[in-house]
């Protein structure tokens, strides 16, 4: 950004300048030159502090070539996309009164932005008063980019926090309301917050980023499985998929009740009853659908539920709900029957 | 629970299954006749046009794909239905131009959901609970 000010005169002035540096300060110009740290000198004793040194990483980072701010005004150039509180800290710190570095948003020769600190120090003669400026200019923008993305994570994180205290809360209330027996009602509330653990270890495992349907049911399924010697009395049959986390917690939440109700009153309440779980993707007239079922068979002979409790509700209402599809559990004189129907939950706008 | 909402048909918008179980056990306790859930900004919208709502609850961010339920709100406006937001992000996060909406901070209480949603009618407001 050439001023209309800066008459050859003025440069060849500046040059002139530069080059007396040159000879008093040999090596240490040629450092702060070759340096990649951006740095200008600025006269302080013209007004407007014209620039009157720039080293060549200050030419990269901002893209002006050195004849395009030498003798130009040092705020006029850092003016560019700065507001007109951060020109008045820039002042500041020329007058030696700032309270902090400046920090400016600084718009490149090509329009691009970036943000840098800037250090400014006066530079004395030997009676103390003011020659010229040094002023050095950190670029923030990967400081600025992780402080954005570190805002980012810590709200995600506050969001999924509270919504899993949420979901503890309606745990709660549930285990509750279906007896007044305290063992049950710990025991209950207790098993749901450690299935929900397992999810959320699976999803952390993975960057949150979901976690395959394979995963899931072994996760889902190992306390009820390997700790109690029926792992071959599960057959799981299906081609792996991938689910996002959303989906990952609602079906571990199925699979958790799903398996409850199995050990107290279904495949797994005698010695020889087992559990297929199966699936496969299916094309329908508005995308793929999943369609799951788990099927219990040779476990005590099934009867009707009286009463639907909260496992059944969270299965056929909850789920079909949040997944957005149907889901039918069937009590079969042989065992349980639940047929979950939909959409593939693995990509971003099915949930 | 008192019979704060006794009679009163609610819409509620949350994608969360089990968020969504302890809402509707809340409302049911609160005395409501009729509630009306949905998990998606389109399945809402839907509701709206089909059915008639006292008052509605929207959980401001729905599922994976960065939807919010200001198209919702809009439309609740539109007809002049009164709703409440409930979020787990600040409150600060909610649009602007919502800034005079009540926000229910997740997890809340029955009792503060309850006192939400009957300070936006004003003839549940006005009357005491029925014993």
């Amino acid at each position: 950004m050439p001023d209309a000010s800066n008459t050859p005169a003025d440069q060849q002035a500046a040059e002139a300048e530069i080059d007396e540096f040159r000879d008093r300060l040999g090596p240490f110009v040629t450092a702060t030159e070759k340096t990649r740290m951006a740095m200008l000198f600025t006269n302080a004793e013209e007004t407007e502090n014209p620039i009157v040194f720039a080293n060549d990483a200050f030419l990269e980072l901002t893209g002006f070539g050195r004849e395009e701010v030498l003798g130009v005004c040092f705020k006029a150039l850092m003016a560019r996309g700065t507001g007109s509180a951060e020109v008045a800290e820039i002042e500041a710190a020329f007058a030696g009164r700032a309270e902090r570095e400046p920090e400016v948003c600084y718009r490149r020769k090509d329009g691009s932005n970036f943000w840098a600190s800037l250090h400014i120090n006066p530079v004395c003669d030997e009676a103390g008063e003011v020659q010229q400026h040094f002023i050095s200019i950190v670029d923030q923008t990967k400081q600025r980019e992780k402080q954005t993305h570190c805002e980012m994570l810590i709200d995600e994180l506050n969001h999924r926090v509270k919504n899993t205290l949420a979901t503890v809360q309606s745990i709660t209330r549930q285990a509750l309301r279906a007896t007044a027996d305290p063992k049950v009602i710990r025991e209950s509330i207790e098993s749901r917050i450690f299935a929900l653990a397992r999810s959320h270890d699976l999803l952390t495992h993975q960057n949150w980023e979901g976690a395959s349907l394979h995963d899931l049911i072994a996760a889902s399924l190992k306390p009820f499985g390997v700790a109690n010697g029926r792992a071959e009395r599960f057959r799981i049959e299906g081609i792996d998929i991938h689910l996002l986390p959303k989906a990952t917690l609602a079906l571990g939440i199925a699979f958790y009740e799903l398996a409850t109700n199995a050990m107290k009153y279904g495949a797994f309440a005698n010695d020889a009853g087992t559990i297929t779980i199966s699936w496969a993707i299916q094309a329908g007239s508005a995308g793929e659908r999943l369609i799951l079922t788990w099927r219990e068979q040779d476990g005590p002979v099934v009867a009707a539920p009286t009463h639907k409790g909260f496992g059944s509700q969270v299965i056929e209402r909850g789920l079909a709900h949040e997944l957005q599809g149907n889901v039918q559990l069937e009590y079969l004189p042989e065992g349980i029957l639940c047929t979950i129907d939909v959409p593939v939950p693995g990509k971003a706008g099915d949930e | 629970m008192n019979n704060l909402l006794s009679g009163c048909r609610v819409l509620v918008v949350e994608d969360e299954m089990m968020v969504l179980m302890n809402i509707e056990a809340a409302l049911g306790d609160l005395g409501c006749a009729a509630i009306f859930a949905a998990p998606t900004v389109d399945r809402a919208l839907a509701l709206v046009e089909a059915k008639r709502f006292d008052v509605a609850i929207l959980d401001v961010n729905l599922g994976a794909s960065d939807q919010t339920s200001y198209r919702v709100a809009d439309a609740l406006a539109l007809r002049s239905i009164p709703f409440v937001f409930s979020t787990g992000y600040s409150d600060k996060s909610i649009d602007a131009r919502f800034l005079d909406r009540p926000v229910l901070q997740k997890p809340y209480l029955d009792e503060e959901l309850g006192a939400a949603l009957a300070g936006l009618l004003p003839a549940f407001a006005l009357t005491p609970p029925s014993a």
